[in-house]
């Protein structure tokens, strides 16, 4: 059996007062993608969220391969191999293409292996390479979700997480988005969590997957089966 | 008629200043562009500095700009200490708190040192560099320039290690977005720290050297904040290049207001150029678009 990457056990987090997760049960095992899908306002970039540490937790247990990362600050926890696709791609604006890369790249770990994985971001978004003098506020909302990958794969996490990542781009961008996701597991080895409002593009990548509402799991599955899943159809799939 | 010669003078003085002024404000420009956070004690920062430079230069006799070497670290530290016990638990609070606290810490520092030096001025009996060269028509005070070469040389320092180096790139990743930042695996509260430890140990180099023609007393912060936040106000998002110019604007300013009206009425022309600019080009002088 693979090993479990990320368990999150009767998690239980908000902001401040207000709760939002009311006990979340969710694992990851190395090597999959896992979809987290579910309507507005469910916790799933909450639930990313709570991962890194950026929320409230009151309850419940977060591992990283079995380790406890409840505690750790987060850029602690980037470090450790968890990193996040932001949602609204969170660019440096003022900084070069080139700087918000190597800023991905700022724990001492990544460092060491900088130039590889220039190179490999540079593969898999030639566009980069091209404008990567350019300032990074000035890139297209296509381009700077590629950004926003590749800076995030600059860390070498081994668990990225996607937080709504084809938000505001064109049918064809979302297409190269999720295609992106699938070449990341493949070929650079990385466990994707990814949240998403394209419920069906993301169950047809997804190994598995956590339906949400209202702060909890209500369904889970395999991808495909949940695809097909009656329920799930009536309620998001109609698209 | 006014002697061109009094005009020259007089704008080589403001520009002399205008670069310590530029100095001084680096250190709020960086506090607020990266923490978001307006110190309205950056000014008292100056003032305390000052003081110290003063005893230290009396303890020791030596001219108070040789005593940067010990206030410049000392306040670097204090810096760091104030941004963990005063800053840090206002951070991302409402801007009405931010303004009590940092207002009230001003406070403080003048009232302890009225407190303890009472409100007469200070000033190094013996300096070394306060003394006169004649330059054809124009002559110039050594210790002034000196304290503008510095200056100029700590501003290309900063900018160096903003633009240059991977902890300024760490600054320059937060200041762009805070929140993203920890996400690269920056700590943003040791940027911070660091930032602000920075931004103090810019005005105790100011006040050094200011220390080595000039005098201190208890209200020498108010006039240094009000410039540094005109310089900030002015520089806008312009970085170490728009506050070296902003810098040098308010120094010619105020020069040029001493020249052709009196003393008295320079930092009144700085204010009235500061309110024009303003009303046309309300994000300063360096804003994109």
């Amino acid at each position: 059996m693979a090993e479990t990457m990320l368990e999150l056990k009767n998690v239980e987090a908000g902001y401040g007062e207000f709760r939002v997760l009311h006990g979340i049960n969710l694992r990851v095992d190395k090597g999959e993608i896992v979809a987290l899908v579910g309507p507005n306002g469910a916790g799933k970039t909450t639930t990313l969220r709570t991962i890194l540490r950026m929320t409230t937790l009151y309850n419940g247990e977060i591992r990283f391969k079995g380790k406890d990362i409840r505690h750790l600050p987060t850029h602690k926890i980037v470090e450790e191999g968890v990193t996040m696709v932001p949602e609204g791609r969170g660019i440096f604006n003022p900084l070069t293409v080139y700087e918000n890369l190597v800023a991905g790249a700022y724990t001492k770990k990544a460092q060491e292996k900088m130039d590889d994985t220039l190179e490999f971001v540079f593969s898999l978004f030639p566009r980069l390479k091209e404008r990567r003098n350019q300032i990074a506020g000035t890139l297209s909302g296509g381009e700077a979700q590629m950004l926003a990958i590749a800076r995030a794969i600059m860390s070498r996490p081994e668990v990225l997480m996607f937080d709504e990542p084809s938000l505001g781009l064109a049918p064809k961008i979302v297409l190269e988005v999720f295609d992106t996701v699938v070449k990341l597991r493949d070929e650079a080895n990385m466990t994707i969590l990814i949240v998403e409002q394209h419920v069906k593009n993301s169950l047809e990548i997804a190994d598995r997957a956590y339906v949400m509402e209202m702060g909890q799991i209500v369904l889970e599955g395999e991808g495909k089966a949940l695809l097909n899943d009656e329920r799930l159809k009536k309620a998001y799939l109609i698209i | 008629m006014i002697d061109p010669s009094l005009v020259a003078n007089n704008v080589i003085d403001g520009v002399l200043m205008g670069l310590l002024y530029s100095l001084v404000a680096l250190g709020l420009a960086l506090v607020f562009g990266v923490m978001d956070i307006i110190n309205f004690a950056h000014g008292d920062f100056v003032m305390i500095a000052a003081y110290l430079s003063w005893l230290l230069a009396m303890a020791f006799w030596l001219d108070p700009s040789i005593i940067a070497v010990i206030t410049v670290p000392v306040f670097f530290l204090i810096g760091v200490a104030v941004y963990k016990l005063v800053i840090e638990p206002i951070l991302g609070a409402e801007p009405l708190i931010q303004i009590a606290v940092t207002v009230g810490l001003g406070y403080v520092f003048q009232n302890v040192a009225l407190g303890i030096w009472k409100a007469e001025p200070k000033s190094f009996p013996n300096p070394w560099f306060n003394f006169s060269i004649d330059l054809g028509p124009v002559t110039l005070t050594v210790a002034k320039l000196m304290a503008a070469a510095i200056s100029l040389i700590s501003l290309y320092l900063v900018h160096y290690l903003l633009t240059n180096t991977k902890f300024g790139l760490a600054i320059r990743a937060t200041s762009a977005n805070r929140e993203v930042a920890p996400l690269m695996g920056i700590n943003v509260r040791k940027v911070y720290a660091i930032t602000f430890g920075l931004g103090i140990a810019l005005t105790a180099l100011g006040a050094s050297l200011y220390m080595s023609w000039g005098q201190t007393n208890p209200y020498l912060g108010q006039s240094f904040s009000l410039l540094s936040w005109v310089i900030v106000a002015m520089g806008g998002l312009g970085g170490v290049v728009g506050v070296l110019y902003s810098g040098l604007i308010v120094g010619i300013l105020e020069a040029l207001g001493t020249t052709f009206f009196t003393a008295s009425a320079r930092l009144a022309v700085v204010y009235i150029a500061f309110f024009l600019l303003l009303w046309f080009r309300p994000r300063g002088l360096f804003a994109r678009r």
